[in-house]
């Protein structure tokens, strides 16, 4: 029998010195009897003056002896050898996404599939090297190329499920990239197969899937949007829940404000079909709506799922202009909004511009633009936000794309515009509005991080303001422009960027994760207006808090220039004064959820797809690489069977060395079965027989 | 004649202060040891006698009638006249009928000696409670019951290769004399060659009679001494003494036992199979006794020294007959 250790066997040399330890004569406790007469034969064989005595016949010895060799066995470590029916080099693929979270195969999927994983590592020959790969939002390298066993299980061990969309191709790339730099080698992927593969995707090795999955007993939410009333006084829920099952389903739905139970439906669901469900009266005062599905399907990650209620703060808007009465009356009816006016004359540094939400330069704009969102309106010149290259008189208005947010329930089709500024579209910007010639009447865009509009013309050069289509297209834009500048109000991808905006005199953010870990993030230029936060894998609500303000935010010195215009009716022509306090430090929120409807609908796919991307490699140049004859065998350790004769051998010692406190218990417990539970007694030694 | 307890004088009085516990007793002569005789043992002694009234008349069981013809009132048999004999003797109602001259033959009563052998090795001083107090409590039980008989007791004390003869008593009125004298046997250190005292204290008897032989017989050569006694015509019973702790030791462990006579010593490990081991043993050494004593027509008692000496006399003695 071959031993990885054999070295070891050395350690043999200790049944010697267990046998040198019994023949030495132990150090005995002197009694006085009355006569050594009858304990003569008890009595081992005494030589005077000689420290070691006979060698007796002791079963402790035995098995002491016994143990000794089955140790030393051990440690020299026995394995059997087998042939290998892995390739010497083995990629390991583990699947983490969000389906391999199912429970349908206790305990999980994900932990069905390490455990497949691992077991397959025993036909890996002897010397073979494995990679592993966890193939999840990012796939990654968790072991390269290691002959270590130990540390491949402990990568494995170290894979975690995680409730973001994987991208199983890219890691099918890295696992043929590793798999190529070898002649005999094979890609093995743990995963229940419900992903897509991309066609063309070719691994250049062979590939075989261990399978994990069997049902499809799955409810998920799928959509969560909070939208205010008209009144804004109250909100409502919005819930798109999918039943991705072959079977109906009844499903609880519960809706929870601030974590207090607003409302609570039973939803029967048809075989994958989805249902809307939609809650009016959430309080104002709610700042979370968080949705749960409380049935009890095999897949937890996609049954609950959060919405922050956008602020509901006042926007400020600073109107810029010598007066357009349709654009300050449109401008007026937006709710949460206050309008301030200034003349283009009276704008300047003193205006204070960076206390607005957005300001609008209509049919002006200054030198310098502040770094706030911006609409300009009919631009006079060239500036960033655009070349100015002439007029236009009595542009055609060309057809929007369908889809243009900003054009949300607006029919521009009897759009008439007399006169418009001729732009030409920067790089920052798309087209809203065409129009002729490739000049854009409206485009917006993001540029240094601030969201720009540029409104070709002047509304009252068209017959826009009479249109119902005016104060939509306004709302659309102030959204649009203003939404921006805050933190996503609408639900995050796990795994994705977030892209938040830091305070001009914050030096960084702090992020509090869902599990109550705090991420500090800064911009990735001094004092840049965003910075981004890539620690998006936990479902929940994340809360951020802009770091390194210089205190409490002082009021606003009034400023000579601007006086506040509280009223809808503000004309530029009142003097502006200073607006409302802003807390910049107030912290914002966003919410990550799964909203993935390939990984919510868990059905386990066809392996096959999977395994067809496998080729086997062209020759390399080393013997039996592509057939594996001439694999090492696999190795089989045999240290379980020994370690379980060691430790009876170990029990059995302890026996033998405790029969007297064993036959002591049996007879006690024989005198409390035949006494009904007196004290044990010695027995009674018989007395001869009577002699006359 | 009815005995006369030896303690009758302190029969009204009241134990003082102590008695019982090792306090000299206030009629006790200094000579007997009050940690052997004890208040509380003369008190059982005195129950003893009364409980013996009756069967004291028979004594201790010896030789009481003698193979001798001689004087007495009982018949025992006939023979032809010859010259010399006592004319008082003839039956002159047989010679009437038959006309032959007979002789009757009486038995002859003789004096009875009870030979209280007690064995004062070193090994007798060992056990709990002391094997020695016991032999000497139960000899003072034996030698008062014989000194109530009239019968003449004598007490030796077996030490080294001799029996040293303490004394020879008879009449009840030598109680106190008897307890005084086992009082002053003490356990002899060194070895003792229980086969040659008892050789020697054989020697010493005059006629035959009853020998008790009070020992642990812990002795190689306690087979030997046995027949020894048996051969002397008397006879003899043999109270094997040992202590409980001899019996049924409570030993565990690896030790080394040393022989209180010899001072050898013997290496053993014991556990409870050992010890199960040993307690065998002894059984067998004590069948083995027993079996020979059987052969020899010797009345072997084997006692434990925890034994009361009521249980020794009524239970342990009657039944096997040493006492009538």
């Amino acid at each position: 029998m071959p031993f990885v250790a054999p070295l070891a066997l050395l350690g043999l040399v200790f049944v010697p010195l267990v046998v040198a330890f019994w023949m030495l004569r132990l150090r005995r406790t002197d009694r006085v009897v009355s006569s050594t007469l009858l304990w003569k034969r008890f009595g081992e064989d005494r030589e005077a003056n000689v420290p070691w005595q006979r060698l007796r016949r002791s079963l402790l010895l035995l098995l002491q002896l016994l143990l000794v060799l089955v140790l030393a066995f051990l440690a020299a470590r026995p394995f059997l050898e087998r042939p290998a029916s892995l390739a010497r080099e083995l990629v390991i693929v583990v699947d983490a996404s969000a389906s391999m979270a199912a429970t349908d195969v206790a305990p999980s999927r994900i932990e069905a599939a390490k455990a497949a994983a691992l077991d397959a590592l025993r036909d890996l020959p002897s010397g073979g090297r494995v990679s592993v790969v966890e193939a999840a939002a990012v796939s990654r390298v968790v072991a390269n190329r290691t002959a270590d066993l130990g540390r491949v299980r402990e990568a494995i061990a170290g894979i975690r499920a995680a409730p973001v969309a994987s991208d199983l191709a890219d890691a099918l790339r890295i696992a043929s990239g590793l798999a190529s730099a070898a002649g005999d080698s094979e890609v093995l992927v743990a995963t229940d197969a419900a992903v897509d593969i991309p066609a063309g995707l070719a691994v250049k090795a062979p590939v075989r899937v261990l399978p994990t999955g069997r049902e499809r007993h799955n409810q998920a939410i799928v959509a969560l949007a909070v939208r205010s009333s008209s009144t804004s006084v109250t909100r409502s829920v919005f819930v798109s829940i999918a039943n991705l099952d072959i079977e109906p389903a009844t499903e609880r739905v519960e809706i929870r404000g601030d974590g207090r139970l607003l409302e609570a439906r039973d939803l029967f669901l048809d075989p994958v079909t989805r249902a809307e469900v939609s809650i009016d009266d959430v309080p104002r005062d709610v700042a979370v709506v968080e949705v749960r599905l409380a049935g009890s399907d095999q897949l937890a990650c996609d049954d609950r799922a959060w919405a922050v209620v956008p602020p509901d703060r006042l926007l400020r808007i600073l109107l810029v202009s010598a007066g357009d009465p349709y654009l300050e009356t449109a401008l007026s009816y937006l709710p949460n909004a206050e309008l301030y006016g200034v003349a283009p004359a009276d704008y300047g540094p003193g205006t204070k511009p960076e206390l607005f939400d957005l300001i609008i330069f209509d049919g002006n704009l200054p030198a310098e633009l502040p770094r706030v969102p911006t609409l300009a309106i009919a631009p006079p010149r060239t500036s960033v936000l655009g070349s100015v290259t002439g007029t236009l008189t009595d542009p055609a208005v060309g057809r929007a794309a369908a889809d243009e947010p900003l054009l949300r329930y607006v029919d521009l089709t009897t759009l008439h515009v007399a006169q418009a500024v001729q732009l030409t579209l920067p790089d920052w910007a798309r087209t809203v509005i065409p129009g002729p010639g490739g000049y854009p009447l409206l485009y917006s865009g993001e540029r240094d991080g601030l969201r720009m509009a540029v409104l070709a013309f002047e509304p009252r050069r068209s017959d826009l303001p009479l249109q119902v289509a005016f104060p939509i297209l306004v709302s659309n834009l102030v959204g649009e422009l203003v939404g921006a500048s805050q933190a996503p109000s609408g639900s995050v991808t796990p795994g994705s960027l977030v892209s938040l905006p830091v305070p001009s005199t914050a030096t960084g953010l702090r992020v509090t994760r869902p599990d109550g870990s705090v991420v500090e993030i800064t911009p990735a230029v001094t004092g840049g207006a965003a910075a981004t936060f890539a620690a998006t894998e936990e479902l929940g609500v994340y809360t951020v808090v802009p770091v390194g303000l210089p205190g409490p935010t002082p009021a606003p010195s009034a400023s000579p220039g601007a006086t506040p215009s509280a009223s809808p009716g503000a004309t530029p022509s009142a003097s502006p004064t200073t607006p409302p306090l802003v807390d910049p430090s107030a912290p914002s929120r966003f919410a990550v959820n799964l909203f993935d409807m390939g990984e919510s609908a868990i059905a386990p796919g066809d392996p096959a797809k999977i395994e067809a991307v496998g080729t086997a490699p062209a020759g390399s140049g080393e013997p039996g690489a592509a057939d594996g004859t001439h694999r090492p065998p696999a190795r089989d350790e045999l240290w379980v069977p020994i370690v379980l004769v060691a430790l009876a051998l170990l029990v059995a010692e302890w026996l033998v060395f405790e029969r007297d406190g064993l036959v002591r218990i049996r007879r006690w417990l024989a005198s409390r079965r035949g006494q009904g539970g007196g004290p044990s007694r010695p027995a009674p030694v018989p007395r001869p027989p009577e002699r006359t | 004649m009815e005995p006369r307890p030896p303690t009758a004088p302190a029969a009204g009085r009241q134990p003082g202060p102590g008695a019982g516990d090792g306090a000299r007793a206030v009629f006790l002569p200094s000579t007997v040891d009050p940690t052997v005789f004890d208040e509380a043992f003369l008190r059982s002694l005195e129950r003893l006698l009364v409980l013996l009234k009756k069967p004291v008349r028979g004594g201790l069981k010896g030789t009481r009638r003698s193979t001798k013809r001689g004087l007495s009132v009982e018949f025992a048999d006939y023979r032809d006249y010859s010259l010399g004999d006592d004319l008082r003797t003839l039956d002159w109602n047989v010679y009437a009928r038959l006309e032959r001259l007979f002789v009757k033959l009486f038995i002859e009563e003789e004096d009875v000696t009870v030979t209280l052998l007690i064995d004062a090795s070193a090994s007798m001083s060992h056990g709990a409670p002391g094997k020695l107090l016991f032999a000497k409590r139960a000899a003072a039980a034996l030698g008062y019951i014989a000194l109530a008989s009239e019968d003449r007791v004598v007490v030796a004390a077996l030490a080294g290769r001799v029996a040293r003869r303490r004394a020879s008593l008879r009449g009840s009125g030598r109680a106190l004399r008897l307890l005084a004298e086992l009082s002053a046997i003490e356990a002899a250190p060194g070895p003792t060659d229980l086969q040659a005292a008892v050789r020697h204290a054989g020697a010493q008897l005059a006629g035959r009679g009853v020998v008790i032989l009070l020992s642990d017989l812990l002795d190689p050569a306690a087979d030997r001494a046995i027949r020894e006694l048996a051969g002397t015509g008397s006879e003899v019973v043999v109270l094997h003494v040992l202590a409980p702790d001899e019996i049924r030791p409570d030993l565990e462990g690896d030790l080394r036992l040393v022989d209180a006579e010899t001072g050898g010593s013997v290496e053993v490990t014991l556990d409870l199979a050992a010890r199960e081991r040993y307690m065998e043993r002894v059984e067998a050494w004590r069948t083995g006794l027993a079996d020979l004593a059987a052969r020899r027509r010797v009345s072997y008692v084997p006692v434990e020294s925890d034994l009361p000496l009521a249980d020794l006399v009524f239970a342990e003695l009657r039944r096997r007959r040493v006492v009538g």
